[in-house]
């Protein structure tokens, strides 16, 4: 076995301005389908508790739906199949100076359709979590319904949603991959196409690999943070977890709480 | 001569023990629960300042009809009246029409309730659970809402507690500021489910001394409550119900006198 360790170190210390921008590619698509992904699950997840037959029967579908569907199959479905059939077709698109190609616009819809679907569940199983007793004190000291959805459901439904919607999102960075095939110039593709010209792919494949872990063990710490803030309510007042422990935790245990798997 | 209450309200009001106009006055009330009759025709009184208490077996309606009373439960038939409200209805013709959910919210502004689980809001530290109301519903000034709950807080015993979150406290401190939270909104009445059920007997004594006080400073109470002491010694009237009906209602030593009511000695009897 040969591994050129010093082309191996060259490129994680300077991936080249290409590799930095597929990276930006990668971090963005992430973003922007999660936050598309979490607009859809909100709509859907209240959509299933609504008085009307007709909404929640619409949303029990999408959710059906999509979840049968490999995300895969759905990215290109998005890019290829939706033109193919003269539905519609992608095109790029320059929003203040920034270009946005077909293949990334259908990409980010395609991640977040899918998102929509886990995220919808997520968001029903948060706002039933809430309390009737809560709900009942609410109203006992004259709130109205909306008052009591902005004051009392969402901020009880959040801390029950946070978690898991986090773990989404570590789901997310890596799922991003995928979007390779439909052409979107981001980490794994760039590698792809760098191997083909320097057949150094196994050295390349661990650098995209550790890449991929960076961005998680980023967003691990980040979410560990949001957590700890979510979870005042019941941690004592005086006590702060020492660094040894946040570290270990960042890299041995999902966040408490967070047990939602694919 | 001057108006009597009974003169501006109107027709054939039950008198109450002390004389007061009523405050609650329930005429009829009956409520299914499908075709489960819960509420078989409660007819009772609650005068201004007076403290009744509420027992019997579980599921003899005695929570769901003080539910009722600050419509956490519709009832379907009959009159409730809180002051001059008609509880969760308007009359039309005789008939009972349900009133809009924001007629309903007003209505329930004048009532305080205190639940057997507390229900503090969890996410809330104690003193933003009781400046809430008075924030959110009365649009009092920030200030002014925490100074009145500091107040309200230190009455109850919980002048230490105002920034702990409701998990960390006991459930005698939280059964508190719950009580606290519903005097926050300067309620005229105030409606207790089972307090203390949910407590172990240290705490208990505790909230029954706050709840207590309270009667003795002349609000209007109504509460549901298994501890047979307490309700002797702090109501001016208790009411014994029995599936769905009230049995037997009486000034405390004339209730527990009542030899010959063998449903009541028999509910009395297993109580302790």
């Amino acid at each position: 076995m040969s591994f050129d360790w010093s082309f191996f170190w060259g490129r994680l210390v300077d991936p080249g301005e290409v590799f930095l921008w597929a990276l930006v590619n990668t971090i963005a698509m992430a973003v922007l389908a999660m936050a598309l992904g979490l607009v859809i699950g909100t709509i859907v997840g209240f959509g299933r508790l609504a008085p009307f037959r007709a909404v929640r029967f619409v949303c029990a579908f999408y959710v059906w739906l999509i979840r049968g569907i490999p995300v895969l199959v759905l990215l290109v479905m998005f890019f290829s199949g939706l033109a193919a059939a003269g539905f519609y077709r992608f095109a790029d698109l320059t929003l203040f100076g920034v270009t946005l190609t077909a293949s990334f616009q259908a990409a980010v819809v395609g991640l977040a359709v899918h998102e929509g679907a886990y995220m919808g569940e997520i968001v029903r199983n948060g706002i039933q979590a809430v309390g009737k007793g809560q709900i009942e004190a609410a109203k006992s000291i004259g709130m109205t319904p909306l008052q009591l959805t902005y004051r009392i459901t969402l901020p009880q439904a959040a801390r029950v949603i946070i978690p898991p919607l986090g773990n989404d999102f570590n789901h997310m960075l890596k799922t991003t991959s995928l979007a390779s095939v439909i052409g979107v110039q981001e980490i794994f593709l760039v590698t792809e196409s760098l191997s083909a010209t320097t057949f150094k792919t196994f050295e390349l494949l661990v650098a995209v690999a550790l890449t991929y872990l960076m961005l998680t063990t980023i967003w691990n710490f980040v979410q560990m943070w949001i957590e700890t803030r979510l979870r005042r309510h019941e941690t004592s007042d005086h006590t702060q977890r020492s660094w040894r422990e946040r570290f270990s935790a960042a890299f041995t245990a999902e966040p408490d709480g967070a047990s939602f798997r694919r | 001569m001057s108006e009597t209450p009974q003169m501006r309200r109107g027709k054939d009001i039950p008198e109450t023990e002390n004389g007061s106009p009523p405050l609650v006055r329930a005429d009829g009330v009956r409520k299914w629960f499908g075709h489960l009759e819960v509420l078989k025709g409660i007819s009772l009184s609650v005068g201004q300042g007076e403290v009744l208490s509420i027992v019997g077996r579980s599921g003899s309606g005695k929570s769901t009809f003080l539910r009722c009373i600050n419509n956490l439960e519709t009832y379907q038939e009959g009159r409730l009246y809180v002051a001059d409200d008609l509880i969760g209805y308007r009359e039309v013709n005789g008939k009972l029409r349900a009133l809009p959910t924001r007629a309903i919210v007003q209505q329930r502004r004048r009532i305080g309730m205190v639940f057997q689980q507390f229900n503090l809001f969890w996410h809330m530290t104690v003193l933003e659970n009781v400046i809430e109301g008075p924030i959110r519903v009365l649009n009092e000034p920030r200030e002014r809402a925490k100074e009145r709950a500091r107040e309200l807080l230190e009455r109850v015993g919980l002048g230490d507690k105002f920034d702990s979150y409701p998990m960390k406290l006991s459930g005698g401190q939280q059964q508190r500021a719950a009580i606290a939270r519903a005097l926050a909104m300067q309620p005229e009445l105030m409606l207790f489910d089972e307090p203390t059920s949910a407590l172990d007997p240290e705490t208990t004594g505790e909230v029954l001394s706050v709840i207590g006080d309270l009667a003795q400073s002349g609000m209007t109470m109504v509460i549901v409550t298994h501890e047979m002491s307490f309700a002797r010694r702090v109501s001016d009237r208790i009411a014994f119900m029995e599936e769905g009906l009230v049995d037997t209602i009486a000034a405390p030593d004339a209730f527990f006198g009542q030899s010959d009511n063998k449903g009541l000695q028999r509910f009395l009897s297993t109580i302790h």
